[in-house]
């Protein structure tokens, strides 16, 4: 973290801090920094923001995972079967149009008011970015590198695995890091309409109760967990192959 | 010489290739017949386009003939395999893996175990000189470190033979040189079989034990010369001069072939400037320079 970068936040925060004291409108609409710190680890203390966080990203792993494997497996099929690409590329490339929350009722109605119907939707959110980007990656993929891995005696899985996938792999991730930006969006969506348990809940349970600490907290921790994940999961990745393949500016 | 009593390790027999292109299909190759023997070192000369790639492919078994056969040991070539490794103009390295991975890519396939790989490509690693660099991604290698990465990563998968595809035409003419040193020290100490296809009538006689000359499309075999030079050689030698003076000779006429027909294309196509400049030179070519 550089030093502009925490000057701006401690300003912000205390900018904050001041402008709630100032008392131009009530806590209930408007609460201070102390009072969400103090929410937030109650919050914490007690264990309910911490079964939400556990709650939804457990939902979103397991939706996750499912559609990074789901997402490959259909994006290489798409990139290497003429016929597939024709068909199911493009009815990929309409649905990805659609918001994966709009995907909700039609769930609820298959699944019913379940845990299913929400990991539905988070799926929904990520299976087609990510296969999307695959397909894009093996159809970029350099004939010469096929050649090279085949007179080396790469055929069959081995050489979708050592060399289609591989030279696929910085096209799929800015597929993976949409998908999972889809999925969060998605489930939060989801967690909110409906869903017992999660951030989401959380954050319409404090709706209800009139608790704008609680709402405000739990904001934060959905912040929290995005930035996270994507500075510290996928810029890295990012990173890494960027050295790798001597892609850096 | 001594290459005449060895067993005939390649055979190429009537062998023609047509791709079905937007206008029509283009023959590459007609009628191409060849003998490589074992341990020879054939460079293939010929105009651009040709089907000097194309017949490489074909000897890799990355592409199938339209008619005729290719045999290696007796055997039709059905398919790629690691007995036929080939070495590409650019030098299709892996960037995803470092330099000792790209190397023990072969083996790996092969299920050579993890110990036993690593030796073996440090061992063709240091071959080429670059066991320095065993850690290094591709990228931060100069063009002439990626063809020796590439050659050594063609080495460890133990071929009979290696086909390479102009695999020096992109480098600087020193890199090139000492390339050629060492490409000839490691033949010599291999004993692979070589087909070498290569623009530069010097390179190919400076390498090969013979040059076969291609003619222009579609590509038929025009004439073998015999390089009975002693060895190492050098592109500088002045015992190459008859040779490369009879390959040119021979390869003259293709190469006007060729430039009169993209000539006929041009003017055909209302590119007159550029029609002037290849009329210019094909009319040099032809008064022999
Ligand atoms: N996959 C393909 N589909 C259609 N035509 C092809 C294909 N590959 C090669 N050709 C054609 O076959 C002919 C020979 O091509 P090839 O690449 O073998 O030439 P070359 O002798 O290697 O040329 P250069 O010296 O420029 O590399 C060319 O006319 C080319 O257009
Ligand atoms: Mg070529």
């Amino acid at each position: 973290m550089n030093l502009r970068r925490l000057v701006f936040f401690g300003a912000l925060l205390g900018l904050w801090e001041a402008a709630a004291r100032a008392g131009f409108w009530p806590p209930y609409i408007f609460p201070s920094f102390s009072s969400v710190s103090r929410t937030l680890l109650a919050g914490l203390w007690d264990g309910s923001i911490v079964l939400g966080v556990v709650v939804s990203l457990r939902r979103i792993l397991l939706a996750y995972s499912f559609s990074a494997v789901v997402g490959t497996i259909l994006g290489l099929a798409l990139g290497r079967i003429k016929a597939l690409e024709d068909t199911v590329g493009s009815l990929a490339l309409g649905l990805q149009t659609l918001p994966s929350i709009c995907w909700l009722p039609l769930a609820l109605l298959w699944f019913g008011l379940s845990e299913q119907a929400i990991l539905f939707v988070t799926v929904m959110g990520a299976v087609l970015s990510i296969t999307i980007a695959t397909e894009a990656g093996v159809r970029s993929l350099p004939p010469i590198y096929l050649r090279a891995g085949r007179t080396m005696g790469a055929r069959g899985l081995a050489l979708y695995r050592d060399v289609i996938l591989p030279a696929a792999f910085p096209y799929m991730v800015s597929g993976l890091k949409q998908g999972w930006s889809f999925a969060w969006r998605s489930l939060m969506a989801g967690e909110l309409l409906y869903v017992n348990l999660g951030l989401g809940q959380l954050l319409m349970m404090g709706r209800e109760l009139n608790d704008m600490g609680q709402v405000v907290a739990v904001m934060l921790v959905i912040i929290g967990i995005g930035v996270v994940v994507d500075r510290g999961i996928f810029a890295r990745i990012e990173q890494r192959i960027r050295s790798k393949w001597g892609l850096l500016a | 010489m001594v290459e005449r009593r060895r067993p005939v390790k390649l055979v190429l027999r009537n062998v023609s290739k047509a791709f079905a292109g937007r206008n029509g299909s283009v023959t590459a190759l007609e009628d191409v017949s060849l003998e490589v023997r074992q341990g020879e070192f054939v460079c293939l000369v010929g105009p651009s386009g040709c089907g000097k790639s194309t017949l490489l492919n074909l000897i890799a078994g990355l592409e199938r003939p339209s008619r005729g056969e290719i045999l290696m040991d007796g055997r039709p070539v059905t398919g790629p395999a690691p007995e036929r490794m080939v070495l590409f103009q650019e030098s299709a390295l892996f960037p995803w893996l470092n330099v000792v991975h790209n190397v023990e890519f072969g083996l790996k396939q092969k299920g050579v175990p993890a110990r036993v790989r690593r030796e073996i490509a440090l061992y063709y690693l240091e071959m080429v000189h670059l066991r320095k660099f065993a850690g290094a991604y591709v990228h931060e290698l100069s063009g002439g470190m990626k063809q020796r990465v590439a050659l050594a990563r063609a080495l460890a998968a133990d071929p009979d033979v290696l086909l390479m595809d102009e695999p020096f035409a992109a480098l600087d003419a020193q890199t090139r040189d000492i390339l050629h040193a060492e490409l000839q020290e490691i033949w010599a100490a291999t004993r692979k079989t070589v087909v070498f296809i290569t623009h530069n009538v010097r390179e190919a006689v400076c390498l090969g034990d013979r040059v076969v000359v291609l003619t222009y499309r579609p590509g038929r075999v025009k004439a073998h010369c015999e390089v009975a030079l002693p060895r190492p050689r050098q592109i500088e030698d002045e015992g190459l001069l008859a040779v490369v003076a009879e390959v040119t000779a021979s390869l003259r006429g293709e190469v006007m072939k060729a430039l009169n027909e993209e000539l006929n294309e041009r003017v055909e196509g209302h590119e007159p400037a550029k029609a002037g400049v290849l009329r210019r030179a094909v009319g040099a070519l032809g008064s022999g320079r």
